[in-house]
């Protein structure tokens, strides 16, 4: 317990001041810094491979560059500390709190040591050839020995593992599932905040809802991964990361606040796993659309290329890794090898695996049609997006998955009995996700009176976001019965 | 009066939807208190220390009868247990050979009674 406190401490130290500046509310902030630490432990195990050196002195040196970026642009920027602080503490302290408590209940099977069989013969093998510096790291993952470990993973989970063996020694193997579990918490806690700031411009039952949701849509992404989440395999974590990408960028209101918690959790997503980057991809050209970063007409070749830059960037971290190991010459297993069975019988066995752990989806379109048709206008007059971006990142995550079953190398039914629970983690949480948002849109339509009127004060953040489509908003919205 | 019925049939359609949300991320949330209760039953928690001690047991035997970054080729019997294990934890100790042929030292899992829970490393040298 004291070492994965000193380990959510040195992940999000060097993660602060970036996740202040992304969030500029501190809730989602609290669960963001460990996340943008590991981020950054993933940017130095990149450079460990590409350039080389040692874990740590990398770490070091990207975190550095990171923060003095983070200070310079707050300067030029001339952001104040009440500009991060949010409009109220109550709300955010009782998000935070309750979200804790909630996550500190399956972060208690960490008394078990279990370690499951992924965790040892992927991650906690890659950790340790990170934690053995460059040439251990490139002459590992170059190794056909290693072959069935997929070597060409992306780096966050070992980088992650490394650097907490570079704190505590490799004393204790068991410290990497700690510190996945952790992360695992951290990625549900942003997709949390997010859940509770869906209710941020509804009425007190509302808010309550949104709060008791938050915490529940973390223990739901616990409940779907089953043990792995707390066995060390990178599931859940990329899978809580992206939905918290979609949830962010997708559902909430447009602002750059949400913008930039959107893009860092899309950003460690595709750090995670392969099917993270894809997914990624997905999240990062959907947000593109919604922001008009790329279809906006520009007034210049100059200024639509600088925003195409924008749109593309956070992606960058990811395909990087991915460019990186395709030029050493590392691949992972599932397309080496040829199959025997034909396409049909992919076909066929993929949607019968995939649909057994899709139970949730006929229930969440149920509400998804009923929410649509009744409190459409209830949604769009608490800002929310229309639910469309968020079926499109899911069905395009799972298209991805579905097509990577289908014409992979491996025998089918073998390949999804050990993999589908978990590549259709994403998709299963994303659905709660929205069965979460359309409670809290509701419980606000639910407590209005009819004929009162109710009046809530409205984030600065939100403000910005709809300044584009109301010439003046006021600080404060005036809403009358539900729908009006 | 209309805008009162109105506003009261809405009230319920937001309703029936709450419930149903509240049933779905209930059971969930219901799952997930089990399957952690699961975990922390003293049989698991015995079970899992007693396999997570075979690992370290395995790890420090390698370190003890493996010559630093020597070249190995790890094996496996028929009916054993993979050979991913092994190679996992001869992770920056012993330099892994994926034939036989390039390395020196052979590394095999086998049952054995009292060494490490039931099963012990052995090492041959080529």
């Amino acid at each position: 317990m004291k070492a994965l406190v000193v380990l959510a401490a040195g992940l999000g130290v060097p993660g602060v001041l970036p996740a202040l500046l992304v969030a500029r509310r501190w809730a989602p902030a609290v669960f963001l810094a460990p996340l943008i630490g590991a981020g950054l432990a993933a940017l130095a195990a990149v450079t460990e491979l590409g350039l080389g050196g040692s874990l740590p002195v990398n770490y070091a040196v990207v975190a550095v560059i990171a923060n003095l970026a983070v200070i310079a642009w707050w300067r030029m920027a001339r952001y104040s500390v009440r500009s991060w602080a949010g409009p109220s503490w109550g709300w955010p302290v009782a998000t935070v709190a309750f979200v804790l408590a909630c996550l500190a209940i399956p972060l208690t099977a960490l008394r078990s040591p279990m370690i499951g069989w992924d965790a040892n013969t992927m991650w906690l093998t890659k950790a340790l050839m990170a934690y053995g510096g460059h040439h251990e790291l490139l002459a590992g993952l170059q190794n056909p020995a290693y072959q069935y470990s997929n070597p060409d993973y992306p780096p966050l989970l070992p980088a992650t593992g490394a650097l907490a063996f570079s704190l505590f020694g490799l004393g204790d193997l068991h410290l990497f599932v700690d510190v996945t579990a952790l992360l695992n918490a951290c990625a549900l806690g942003v997709l949390g905040a997010g859940v509770a700031a869906a209710g941020s411009t509804g009425r007190l039952p509302a808010r309550v809802a949104a709060v008791i949701s938050a915490g529940a849509i973390c223990l739901v992404g616990f409940a779907l991964s089953g043990w792995w989440g707390v066995v060390g395999y990178a599931d859940l974590l990329w899978a809580a990361a992206a939905a918290a990408a979609v949830i962010w960028g997708l559902v909430l209101p447009k602002g750059t606040q949400a913008l930039g918690i959107a893009w860092t959790c899309a950003a460690v997503a595709s750090l995670t796993k392969n099917e993270g980057l894809t997914t990624a991809l997905v999240i990062f050209a959907l947000i593109a659309l919604r922001y008009q970063l790329v279809t906006l007409p520009g007034r210049s070749l100059r200024s639509w290329a600088e925003r195409a830059a924008l749109a593309g960037a956070p992606a960058l971290p990811g395909l990087a890794w991915a460019g990186l190991v395709r030029v050493l010459g590392i691949h992972d297993n599932f397309f080496l090898a040829t199959t025997t069975e034909s396409t049909a019988t992919r076909v066929q066995a993929t949607i019968a695996g995939m649909a057994t752990h899709l139970a949730v989806a006929p229930v969440a379109l149920a509400v998804l049609l009923a929410g649509s048709w009744l409190l459409r206008r209830d949604r769009e007059h608490a800002l929310l997006a229309n639910p469309v971006w968020l079926w499109l990142s899911c069905l395009g995550s799972l298209t991805i998955i579905f097509a990577t079953y289908v014409f992979g190398g491996d025998e089918i039914h073998w390949w999804l009995t050990n993999s589908v629970d978990r590549t259709t983690i994403f998709a299963q949480l994303l659905l709660y996700s929205d069965l979460a948002i359309w409670l809290v849109v509701a419980a606000d339509t639910a407590s209005a009176r009819a004929g009162r009127q109710c009046v809530t004060e409205v984030p600065a953040d939100l403000v910005e976001s709809v300044a584009g489509r109301h010439r003046r908003l006021p600080a404060q919205r005036v809403s009358g019965p539900s729908g009006a | 009066m209309g805008e009162r019925l109105r506003g009261m049939g809405k009230r319920a359609d937001a309703a029936w939807i709450a419930a149903a949300a509240v049933v779905a991320l209930g059971l969930s949330v219901h799952h997930e208190v089990q399957l952690t209760a699961a975990a922390l039953t003293p049989g698991q928690i015995t079970s899992q220390t007693a396999a997570y001690r075979q690992e370290e047991c395995l790890y420090r035997a390698i370190r003890s009868q493996v010559p630093k970054d020597a070249a190995v080729y790890i094996t496996s019997p028929p009916a054993a247990p993979p050979t991913e294990r092994l190679s996992e934890l001869s992770t920056l100790w012993a330099e892994l050979k994926a034939n036989r042929a390039a390395a020196r030292w052979t590394l095999t899992l086998v049952s054995a009674r009292g060494h490490c829970d039931g099963e012990a490393l052995e090492v041959h040298r080529i």
